[in-house]
């Protein structure tokens, strides 16, 4: 038994748990929990604050990796053979069809909540001083997110697929100077054909989930390092907004008083140094008003990771992913629709591909990334910032509207067709 | 070696080294960008002037191309490569205008833009007849609207 418990011991080493020290050992000699504080603050728990968007993205990303890995081990990026496999997982292989739903319902959930996440962090103000840089990381975030998603949709090589990254991969090519040479890179050729499912195969299982990884690892501990997760809006009084913001604050010249240290305790800091922290602090009174990671943080983390798992596999359960014919080079089909989170986009390129397809999403992303630098307003409160809601609700409805348009009133020819007219056959 | 010898070569060193990075990345771009394309080839016999009727045109799938013959003018080529985002248009006997499915452009009997958002009208390939008879396209060579081959 002692041989057991020394095991045990030699892997987890920390206090029971039933003490604060134990409690707070667990969070930070855990090499997976560390990104976590020890403490926080209860304000931060509270659904409504965040709607745990966040949380639920990266279990999203977990679930992609992890059916990704799955679907790897059948699938061939080489055409005819990638269509050829796709119908194998759909019909031959144990659990495909359930996998591949997953894949598919948890990376457009992944689009969903990378968006709205953004929203809420507009909305609460959160992308302001100290955190401007990690809304810079978001926005990038969200740009891998949507790259993972265009680059995935070539994959399955059938003609949803074929002809939504024809049609993506020419509106780079409007690009000025570099657009021809850039569509030529990303395709290895000069039209969408087996050297292009090569490197969106690879761009889609290495590139972009590597990159994704790296900037997450940047995007959690900025957010650790910008002082933990902004106070909901509803707890900021109108004269604390500013004071708490310190950054790289002159460092109060005067010396440390020395104090003799103390036999009774133990010492494991490296060095004493002077001056203010770069990031929010929190008073004393507040410090009070905190609870233990474990169990408060771990639980609610727990319930949206389950959470999240189970709405995907319900939705893969009754929701199939589609698979069209094979990818037909000679034949458009009509309408040629991309995803429908790109389809504001194409709704813009249906008008004009230049101004459209890249000036227009060019623009937005550039004036995304420069929201925390152009916004010089310190407060976080909407009643003080009525001009910055109003114009990201535009933003934000003017993008839905265009999806909707694209997605339910875009028949043949790119007509406008309300839904509930049926066109029989379409021209021919 | 004196202080300052020593810092001016370590300028020269750390310059060159970053150069040879900045090189090496350009490599990396040319070494994604391939050598050689395994597509089809540009220019390519479509058989012989009887293989094509008159009146409206034959659609050749593979190369994504109109042939027209007339009885009075002759061959014309054109390509079936919408100039907005590349779909394959269709050809309309009805209006004689080429549809493309994708955003909704039209293209005249010439193969110029009469509605939607394609930048350019449809290209035109010059067509010849090759030493064997056979008629040959050259997607390389884009030729007027007015071009006809007579056989």
């Amino acid at each position: 038994m002692h041989l057991i418990r020394d095991i045990w011991q030699s892997i987890v080493r920390r206090d029971p748990l039933s003490t604060d020290k134990g409690k707070s050992e667990l969070v930070f000699l855990n090499v997976w929990l560390h990104i976590h504080p020890a403490k926080v603050k209860k304000e931060n728990l509270k659904f409504r604050h965040t709607f745990y968007l966040g949380f639920i993205t990266f279990f999203l990303f977990l679930i992609l990796v992890t059916t990704g890995i799955a679907l790897m081990c059948y699938y061939r990026p080489f055409p005819p053979q990638a269509y050829q496999d796709m119908k194998d997982l759909q019909f031959v292989v144990f659990m495909g069809p359930f996998l591949r739903n997953m894949h598919r319902w948890a990376a457009h959930g992944m689009v969903v909540c990378v968006f709205l996440h953004m929203c809420r962090v507009f909305y609460t103000g959160s992308y302001k001083k100290p955190r401007q840089f990690n809304w810079v990381v978001g926005v990038f975030l969200l740009l891998l997110t949507l790259g993972l998603s265009f680059t995935g949709y070539l994959l399955p090589w059938d003609q949803l697929a074929y002809w939504a990254i024809t049609v993506g991969t020419n509106i780079g090519s409007y690009a000025p100077f570099i657009g021809g040479q850039l569509r030529e890179l990303l395709l290895g050729g000069h039209s969408v054909g087996e050297a292009a499912l090569i490197r969106f195969y690879v761009l889609h299982v290495a590139v972009l989930p590597a990159a994704v990884i790296l900037l997450t690892i940047v995007h959690f501990w900025r957010v650790r390092k910008d002082g933990g997760l902004s106070r909901p809006v509803w707890k900021l009084k109108p004269q604390k907004a500013e004071a708490l913001v310190t950054i790289g604050a002159p460092a109060t010249t005067a010396a440390l008083q020395a104090t003799a240290a103390s036999s009774t305790k133990t010492y494991g800091l490296m060095e004493v140094v002077t001056g203010k922290p770069i990031f929010e602090t929190v008073t004393p009174e507040e410090e009070e008003d905190t609870v233990f990671s474990y169990p408060y943080a771990f639980v609610r983390e727990a319930v949206a990771l389950m959470a999240t798992v189970t709405t995907i596999m319900t939705m893969s359960l009754f929701l199939n992913a589609p698979l069209e014919e094979l990818a037909n080079p000679a034949k458009t089909p009509n309408p040629a629709k991309a995803p429908w989170y790109f389809l504001g986009l194409q709704e813009l390129v249906s008008h004009s591909a230049l101004l459209g397809g890249v000036v227009a999403p060019a623009l937005m992303v550039i004036a995304l990334l420069a929201i925390p630098y152009l916004d010089r307003n310190p407060s976080r409160r909407p009643g003080d910032r009525k001009w910055a809601l109003w114009l990201f609700t535009f933003f934000v409805i003017a993008n839905l509207a265009l999806i909707v348009l694209g997605t339910f009133f875009r028949g043949p020819g790119w007509a406008l067709v309300p839904p509930w007219v049926h066109v029989v056959g379409g021209a021919e | 070696m004196n202080r300052r010898a020593f810092l001016s070569w370590g300028t020269v060193g750390v310059v060159a080294l970053c150069s040879g990075v900045l090189v090496s990345f350009g490599a990396v771009l040319r070494f994604l960008m391939p050598s050689v394309f395994y597509e089809p080839p540009q220019s390519f016999k479509i058989g012989n002037a009887g293989d094509f009727p008159f009146g409206p045109p034959t659609f050749l799938v593979e190369e994504k191309i109109f042939v027209f013959r007339d009885r009075d003018k002759g061959f014309a080529v054109a390509s079936a490569v919408c100039t907005h985002l590349g779909c394959t248009v269709a050809h309309f006997a009805s209006d004689q205008k080429f549809h493309c499915p994708c955003h909704g452009s039209v293209f005249g009997a010439d193969g110029s833009v009469q509605h939607g958002p394609a930048p350019r009208a449809l290209n035109w390939f010059e067509v010849t007849q090759a030493r064997d008879g056979q008629l040959r396209v050259d997607k390389d060579k884009i030729v007027p609207p007015t071009y006809r081959l007579m056989v």
